[in-house]
């Protein structure tokens, strides 16, 4: 449904994103991982059309027929909020303060040609979607009488209310308690029709997606099944991860990477983690290309190129 | 803040009677540090009608616990539980409505800022974002020596060494806070918090905004400086995992209340409050998962 190939993010000389590429089928919910700084959430800008003055983005998006990269804004604002929507991290910036919750609700509608009097109703009953109690009283707050979870809920429905044919979601349950945030999983699983799920919590990711990408430096370092990836990961980065979210028993030591996430341009030549990783040799300053997938099961042979099968882009992979 | 739908309430016999922190036995050898005591902190709203006063809020209700020398206490809540205001009240940053906190046995409680500097020398603080707790037109050298001038103390070479404890090197000293990574900066907020010495580091959610690979690193940090200094720590999160993983008591925060406290083990493995065992089952874990 959604197919990405050779996407490239670049601001100026600076490559920021290079060379993703998968799909996602209807229904099917996939999880974007990776630290802060690896081009997670300018991938999925890239597919809302919605990168800064100044970034652009190469290669191909497609979803249900339509181009999303490369398109003029006009076309892009009628996909937009429609077809593919987005929730963003921060629920009070994305939220307008001087605006009654069902009002903005209705507003995304509204601007997609539901009559006002029907997208109003239609606000209240997408509050009730979301589980939020008393919708109606909801429907007539400002973003600031909400907490945190509450908003991010009106965020959600805002993002479903024309019905998309792929929900994104980018760090939604970051800045919520715990609690809260397993409430929302919940939620997402429920109502997302397709999913691009963003998160650093490998976790989260576990608890809610079928198929999972691992990015570094602006690449897919590696992709596949979840259960797969998590269990037997095969890239070097992918391996760190999992070892330093495992918290070990008190008095022993945790799994870490050294160093740090390189500022944009800073990532080394050749394989973007070789300067972080332990098993870094010469081969490396050559970039690996990702893997034909390996399919795991039989009956995942579908169209899709790097669709169902594990790959991964490391010269020196885990066993 | 109301609590989410779903969450149990706290067992208000169990939980107001203000049990004191060794409730479940076997604490750690060291002599008590720090001593809470009935703590309550009301704060009022602001008012909204000419005749009546604005509404109170209930922050504190009651708390009391132990923090022993060389202790790792851990402290968890969701944002609303009142663990903020607790923290700020150990470290004599506000005042309370009543009840004592008193550190190696001198009360601290309503003392004004002159009578605390003991206080400010023997207890430290790391706080949640880097970003916003390190001046940013101060370099790494004037931030981290700043305790010591504030208490009037030579600087000498401690900079430096304290640069390299964690993990750091010394260049770092003459740059600014923005050219270094949220990690980066979290250590250099943790030298500034250990260079007048203290006894005691409270780190109030020190790697919440941390990416998982930088996590570790800092965790082991503050381990092994506790290990080597024989700090008394105080770690405040909302992640009982990671509490478990470094401290060895723990004080489950609940509105206004503690709804439960003992070795993180025992609390870990048989949590004894609803709202203990709804938070257990809330944190995603990928043993869990896979």
């Amino acid at each position: 449904m959604l197919t990405v190939d050779g996407l490239g993010v670049r601001a100026g000389d600076l490559e920021l994103v290079r060379e993703v590429s998968f799909g996602i089928g209807p229904g099917e919910r996939v999880g974007l991982i990776g630290e802060s700084g690896s081009g997670k959430s300018l991938t999925a800008l890239a597919l809302m059309g919605l990168l800064p003055d100044g970034v652009t983005a190469s290669g191909t998006a497609r979803l249900g027929g339509r181009d999303l990269v490369g398109v003029p804004e006009r076309r892009l604002k009628d996909l937009r909020g429609r077809t593919v929507s987005m929730v963003f991290q921060e629920p009070m910036t994305a939220l307008n303060p001087l605006m009654r919750v069902g009002a903005q609700v209705a507003e995304v509608m509204t601007l997609h040609g539901v009559a006002a009097g029907r997208a109003r109703e239609r606000a209240a009953e997408l509050l009730g979607r979301v589980r939020l109690p008393d919708p109606e009283r909801i429907a007539r707050s400002y973003p600031h009488q909400l907490s945190g979870g509450q908003r991010q809920r009106v965020m959600l429905a805002i993002a479903l209310a024309n019905e998309p044919d792929l929900l994104i979601c980018d760090e939604p349950t970051t800045a919520l308690d715990v609690t809260v945030q397993k409430q929302m999983l919940e939620l997402i699983a429920e109502v997302a029709p397709a999913l691009l799920f963003i998160t650093h919590d490998l976790a989260v990711v576990a608890s809610l997606c079928e198929r999972v990408l691992v990015m570094y430096g602006g690449r897919v370092v590696e992709s596949g099944p979840l259960r797969e990836v998590f269990k037997h990961p095969r890239h070097r980065y992918t391996e760190g991860l999992l070892a330093a979210s495992r918290l070990p028993p008190r008095g022993t030591r945790l799994a870490t990477i050294p160093g740090s996430v390189p500022a944009a341009g800073r990532f080394p030549g050749g394989c973007v983690f070789r300067d972080r990783c332990a098993h870094a040799t010469e081969t490396c300053e050559t970039a690996p290309e990702l893997t034909a997938p390996e399919l795991t099961a039989p009956d995942l042979t579908g169209p899709e190129p790097r669709g169902d099968g594990h790959a991964f882009a490391c010269w020196h992979p885990r066993r | 803040m109301p609590s989410p739908a779903g969450t149990p309430d706290a067992d208000p016999v169990r939980a107001s009677a203000g049990a004191p922190a060794a409730d479940r036995a076997g604490g750690p050898a060291g002599e008590p540090l720090i001593e809470v005591r009935d703590l309550t902190r009301v704060y009022r709203r602001p008012r909204t009608s000419l005749t009546r006063p604005g509404e109170a809020v209930h922050a504190l209700k009651g708390v009391s616990l132990t923090v022993h020398r060389g202790e790792r206490f851990g402290i968890v809540g969701e944002s609303g539980s009142g663990k903020s205001t607790l923290l700020r009240l150990l470290c004599a940053l506000d005042r309370p409505t009543s009840g004592s906190v008193t550190f190696a046995g001198r009360e601290v409680a309503g003392l004004p800022e002159r009578s605390l500097r003991f206080l400010r020398r023997s207890l430290q603080i790391v706080f949640q974002d880097p970003m916003s707790s390190l001046d940013p037109r101060m370099r790494v050298r004037d931030l981290v020596a700043e305790p010591l001038v504030a208490l009037g103390e030579p600087v000498g070479d401690r900079v430096a060494e304290l640069l390299d404890a964690v993990g750091l090197p010394a260049s770092a000293a003459e740059r600014y806070p923005h050219q270094f990574s949220g990690g980066q900066r979290q250590r250099i907020a943790i030298a500034r918090a250990l260079a007048p010495r203290p006894e005691v580091l409270v780190a109030d959610e020190p790697v919440s905004a941390l990416d998982v690979s930088v996590r570790g690193q800092i965790l082991n940090l503050l381990a092994d400086l506790a290990d080597e200094l024989g700090l008394t720590l105080v770690f405040v999160s909302h992640d009982l995992a990671v509490v478990r993983h470094l401290c060895e008591t723990v004080a489950v925060v609940h509105d206004g209340l503690i709804v439960e406290t003992g070795p993180v083990d025992d609390v870990w493995e048989a949590p004894g409050h609803p709202y203990t065992r709804a938070l257990l089952a809330a944190v995603p874990t990928l043993e869990g998962m896979l």
